[in-house]
């Protein structure tokens, strides 16, 4: 319309000239930086951090930390970071900013030159750490990691691989991770609708893509819905970016754009011939309107819908009951991984072990990085992991035996939802904290959906699953690169995948378009990842 | 950038009804006589110089390689890099063609119709069935981007889509909408329309309001009809806000939100969706670069600065409404 | 409206009738989208999701409504964004008229430099992060200043209105003023101001609604929640992260968790909230329509 809000003109201009992605910051308390040093009092505050045993200072500092958050209650207010105070003697005062926007301002503080004493959960990029490293505005951590994180030292020191994925090409360590060994998802898997698998009569799960398109045909044709009409979805999907990755390992690929292979070998997915193979078996599915018809043009809600409509045979979610929004249950099955024609499948992109790599850091201006140190350094340690996970004993839960860790969780509140309450007491909610994911945390808590679902992932997904590619530093420029050739290659690979499955273009264009790709350069990908990959794997 | 694309405005554009001063002193008494002007011209005088010149360094981050820690002078310079960047992109000439035909057929379409429709509110008597098509057709203008992005696909959903059944109901074979490429310009065109249209007009009922009412009893004396009255009264009267929004709309041609675009895009549609905005945005995604959407801005902004001189060039020549 | 004592001619009632016959056409297609909202609002998200509700609310709840009044912030969000509005707006308005009425002189020397060095900003703006820097330097941070001041005026509406006092502003009354001595500020005061109420209304609105929907200001130089403006809170409440299937990064269970816990509730409360941001806004416009009929500014000056 000729008449879009025309207010602020130039703010327009500024947001389409793109500077919506530039950023900005925080940081408006001036002054704040001196704050702790002033508070710390006369002494030296280096000399009184204790190397270990609480608390970390014998008289109170205090430091500014940014984080995102969700908007669930003040963090000032949270049961978790009052303990810690407590405990540490460390009084924090914070810069919170809405988790959607928070990368706007955590540019906006790097660029006003007014830091945070630390920054949690921050995700700081690969390039981020780099950059800002190598001009000192982060300090280098691993000095302070062995003289002041024992618990995280010990982690390290056990797991060389994880202190391989945080070490920059220069050999420090400005940014630390979630460590979460025990995780095998990060992206949604698939699940069978069990009502579906019921009223078929299906006692073993399809194994082969072959079974599985059976499978779909039946649901098509025999009502299992049993509403009289054949309204049955056998598969839905919002662009394929919900089944993308997972549909790609039934022809031996790790990730959808780029992965190493069992033997180190870097590739770049849309030009492999097991891609085309991904595109032929789709290419049916939607011929045979056994994928969704509207799978390109309508929203996450309306897929909801459809599924929580009982439509559906197979769909995406992270647990299979939230899409329903009833209670945990054991009613719908996670899909198995399905063997195709390719030699080496199936196989599955596994959580690679950390992530988000840059969770913590901390900043030039912090008078006090040792104590900060320590302060990170307990999110590390099986009791911080709790008190940061779940809140303090006695607000969500309690031991019910103390000498094995076991607990057990107290009522709730009428209408109000477990998980909700937990974004009142602690900040690691909807956010990627620094800290750890320990099994002993939730020793005792476990209901029967959280078994269930760790048994799927045991026999279904793990024995095929390897991470696609370790945590690898580009260089700048390298990243550089990078981004330009993925900028311009990204879209042409999703406009030429919907072509090929929805048959606009038939698989015998296959030959043009992998020309095409080479043409935009998509060589380079798999040959910069392979370059980075070789020095990640160098390195001691 | 600093320099003002318009150095020389003064001394080539000689007013066409004040002569220009031919001594200082006469233009020293004229500055003196309307000294008040300059006051009230101040405060956006000081605004635009804080607020916008102020920053106005920050455009040279689109020839540097920007970190917000090294700043704007520390970073690193590195001339047409970016722009050469997108220029050479792949998608370059899709992305001009695409930006420009929305642009082109949104003022094609959407320009007209808010002036038909306020001169219809205007020929209506003032009561109850003014005011609510007024604020009826005013309301839309307020649904955010998301809900209408939303409502436009449900309303066309090829499953279940209430206009989908509707063309169905009077015998015509529905087209993909949604993911028909040949049909996305039409689609943001007609939604931007039906929401934007009833707020589009507030501009011009103001501008009708100035009609002297003189001149329509005078007209109704001499026996003119309604729509005579209309064309030689009413459309005279608001050709200045007319030419005005039309000037400035064409030098705003390449800036289409990305939002809107990006909610109804699909990779279906994508030949005829792909615009610099969304590209830009789908960059950002891969990596945040604030040089690179800088310096496609600062394209953006100088093609629509000549367009914006060009029209205005036009214009002059035909009419007393242009800008200068 | 002109007064038509007069009859009206056959051909005038042909053309009045299909003006309203336009007009009811127009309404009806516009009316469509609202009263989906009011009724997606009131409905069961699952049916509004499935395009089973078209029109009429379909198993109706008000737990969308009672969600977003759950959050105490929804109260000090509304009373900082009448706030910032009505500042704002006034604000606005007083860079604006004075401005556009002295551009609008044709004797004013020196109207086409402000006019090309106003137009610039049109074109470029130095970004984002130089703004904030400025925000920052002028001590505004965190304070209704860096809401109201650094968007304050649109060389868009400085143009449009100028249009407006060229077209409409008989230049004889300024003659006239001058020959009686009459100062320009008391020229501008007494005669052009109530001339132009339609103008004043119109830019009211234009910079009284961006206002009112604006969040962005909040978003860059905001800290303190209790300072937040209703958009900002409606978006905590709404607005989802990047999913992480677009931006590759890894997803956790538990941020899996609140992620499909705040899609559940933007799917409940995402048609409750137009509602609730936008209806102020809207009653207010009936209002302003008075300013908007034919000749009454001329009329009451004249007689």
């Amino acid at each position: 319309m000729m008449t879009k809000p025309r207010k602020n003109l130039h703010k327009l201009m500024a947001s389409v000239i793109g500077l919506s992605l530039l950023a900005a910051c925080s940081g408006g308390n001036a002054g704040t930086n001196n704050a702790p040093s002033n508070e710390g009092g006369a002494t030296d505050p280096k000399s009184t951090v204790s190397k270990e045993g609480m608390p970390i200072v014998p008289e109170p500092i205090t430091m500014t930390l940014m984080a995102p958050d969700v908007g669930h209650a003040k963090w000032e207010d949270m049961a978790s970071l009052k303990e810690m105070e407590k405990l540490t003697n460390i009084k924090l005062t914070f810069q919170n900013a809405p988790s959607e926007s928070f990368p706007t301002k955590k540019n906006l503080v790097f660029a006003s030159g007014t830091y945070p004493d630390i920054f949690y959960g921050a995700d700081l990029t690969a390039a981020e750490q780099v950059t800002y490293g190598d001009q000192k505005v982060l300090l280098p951590l691993e000095d302070l990691i062995d003289n002041y994180a024992p618990n995280l030292k010990k982690i390290l020191d056990e797991n060389p691989n994880i202190r391989k994925n945080i070490t920059t090409p220069d050999g420090h360590i400005f940014a630390l991770p979630f460590i979460n060994s025990t995780a095998v998802l990060y992206r949604n898997p698939m699940w069978y609708n069990g009502a579906f698998l019921k009223a078929l009569n299906i006692k073993e799960l399809p194994k082969t893509t072959e079974e599985f398109y059976t499978y779909l045909k039946r649901v098509k044709t025999e009502d299992p819905n049993k509403n009289g009409k054949a309204d049955e979805i056998p598969l839905a999907s919002v662009k394929l970016t919900d089944l993308r990755m997972y549909f790609m390992g039934f022809w031996g690929m790790y990730n959808e754009v780029y992965y190493a292979d069992k033997a180190g070998k870097v590739h770049y997915s849309p030009q492999e011939e097991a891609y085309k193979g991904y595109l032929t078996f789709m290419n049916k599915l939607w011929a045979e309107d056994l994928l969704d018809h509207d799978t390109f043009s309508q929203t996450d809600e309306q897929k909801a819908a459809k599924v929580k409509n009982n439509q559906v045979a197979v769909f995406d979610a992270f647990h299979p009951y939230m899409p329903f929004q009833v209670e945990p249950n054991r009613d719908n099955p996670l899909m198995t991984l399905l063997k195709s024609e390719v030699a080496e499948s199936p196989v599955y992109g596994k959580h690679p072990g950390q992530s988000s790599y840059g969770q913590f850091a901390i900043s030039k201006t912090n008078p006090n990085p040792e104590a900060a140190m320590r302060w990170a350094d307990y999110m590390y340690s099986p009791e911080g992991a709790l008190l940061f996970d779940l809140g303090p004993e006695g607000t969500l839960w309690k031991y019910t035996d103390k000498a094995t860790k076991t607990k057990e969780f107290l009522p709730v509140p009428e209408g109000k939802k477990r998980d909700e309450i937990r974004g009142t007491l602690t900040p690691n909610y909807g956010i990627v904290p620094p800290g750890i994911n320990l099994a002993e945390t939730k020793k005792g808590l476990e209901n029967d959906f959280d078994l269930f679902f760790k048994e799927e992932l045991n026999t279904k997904i793990v024995p095929f699953a390897k991470p696609p590619m370790p945590n690898v530093f580009l260089t700048p420029e390298e990243q550089t690169e990078i981004t330009a050739l993925l900028s311009d290659l990204n879209p042409y690979v999703e406009q030429m995948e919907a072509k090929f499955v929805t048959g606009q273009e038939p698989l015998s264009g296959w030959d043009k378009y992998v020309a095409q790709l080479k043409k935009m350069g998509s060589e380079r990908i798999a040959e910069i990842y392979q370059v980075a990959y070789d020095r990640w794997n160098s390195t001691k | 950038m600093q320099s003002t694309p318009y150095p020389t405005q003064n001394a080539s554009q000689p007013e066409s009804e004040t002569q220009l001063p031919k001594t200082t002193g006469r233009q020293w008494r004229r500055i003196a006589r309307n000294w008040e002007l300059y006051v009230f011209i101040a405060p956006a005088f000081f605004y635009f110089l804080i607020f916008a010149y102020g920053p106005m360094y920050g455009i040279q981050i689109a020839f540097r390689n920007y970190v917000p820690t090294l700043g704007f002078l520390g970073s690193k310079w590195v001339g047409f890099d970016h722009f050469t960047r997108f220029f050479d992109s792949y998608y370059f000439w899709d992305l001009i063609w695409n930006t420009l035909s929305i642009s082109f057929y949104e003022l094609a379409i959407g320009f007209p119709i808010p002036i038909i429709l306020a001169l219809a509110f205007n020929e209506i008597k003032t009561g109850f069935f003014k005011k609510l098509v007024q604020t009826v057709t005013y309301a839309p203008h307020f649904i955010s981007v998301v809900v209408m992005a939303g409502m436009i696909i449900t309303f066309l959903s090829p499953s279940n889509g209430i206009l989908i059944h509707m063309l169905e109901w009077v015998g015509i074979n529905p087209p993909d909408f949604l993911t028909d490429p040949r049909w996305f310009k039409t689609m943001y065109v007609l939604s931007g329309v039906w929401q934007g249209a009833g707020w589009g007009t507030i501009i011009y009922l103001a501008a009708l309001s100035g009609v002297d009412p003189g001149l329509h009893e005078a007209a109704i004396i001499d026996g003119a009809s309604r729509f005579q009255r209309l064309r030689h009264i009413n459309i005279p009267t608001i050709i200045p806000t007319m030419t005005i929004l039309l000037i400035l709309n064409v030098g705003s041609m390449l800036n289409i939100g990305f939002e809107k675009v990006l909610l109804l895009q699909n990779p279906l549609n994508m030949e005829s969706s792909n615009i610099i905005a969304t590209f830009v945005y789908k960059s950002g995604l891969v990596d945040a670069q604030y040089s690179f959407s800088t310096a496609v801005g600062l394209f953006n902004s100088v093609v629509n600065c000549v367009l914006l001189i060009t029209i205005n060039q036009i214009v002059r020549r035909t009419s007393q409404n242009s800008l200068w | 409206m002109h007064s038509t004592a007069i009859k009206e001619s056959k051909g005038d009632r042909v053309f009045l009738i299909a003006n309203y016959i336009y007009l009811t056409i127009a309404l009806i297609i516009v009316a469509y989208p609202l009263i989906y909202i009011m009724s997606a609002s009131i409905s069961n998200p699952q049916y509004v999701g499935s395009g089973e509700m078209w029109l009429f609310p379909k198993d109706i709840t008000f737990e969308g409504y009672k969600r977003v009044f759950q959050e105490e912030k929804i109260w000090s969000g509304y009373l900082n964004t009448i706030i910032y509005t009505v500042l704002g707006t006034a604000l606005s308005l007083a860079i604006t008229l004075p401005a556009a009425y002295a551009m609008s002189r044709k004797d004013f020397f020196g109207r086409n430099f402000f006019m090309g060095m106003f137009m610039v900003t049109m074109f470029f703006s130095g970004g984002l992060i130089p703004s904030y820097l400025l925000v920052k330097d002028l001590n505004m941070v965190n304070t209704i200043w860096a809401i109201i001041v650094p968007g304050a005026a649109s060389i868009y509406n400085i143009i449009v209105t100028r249009t407006f006092f060229m077209s409409t502003i008989p230049r004889e009354l300024e003659e006239a003023a001058q020959i009686d001595g009459a100062s320009t500020t008391r020229l501008f005061f007494t005669v052009i101001i109530p001339l132009s109420m339609p103008i004043i209304a119109v830019m009211a609105l234009f910079y009284g609604v961006g206002q009112w929907n604006s969040y962005f200001s909040a978003l860059i130089y905001l800290n303190d929640e209790t300072k937040y403006p209703l958009q900002m809170i409606l978006r905590q409440i709404l607005v989802l992260q990047q999913m992480s299937a677009e931006t590759g990064s890894i997803v956790e269970a538990s941020t899996a968790e609140a992620l499909s816990d705040k899609a559940e509730i933007a799917a409940l409360v995402k048609y409750a909230v137009i509602i609730i941001a936008t209806l102020p806004i809207i009653a207010i416009y009936p209002f302003l329509q008075r300013y908007f009929v034919q000749g009454v500014m001329i009329g009451s000056v004249k007689g």
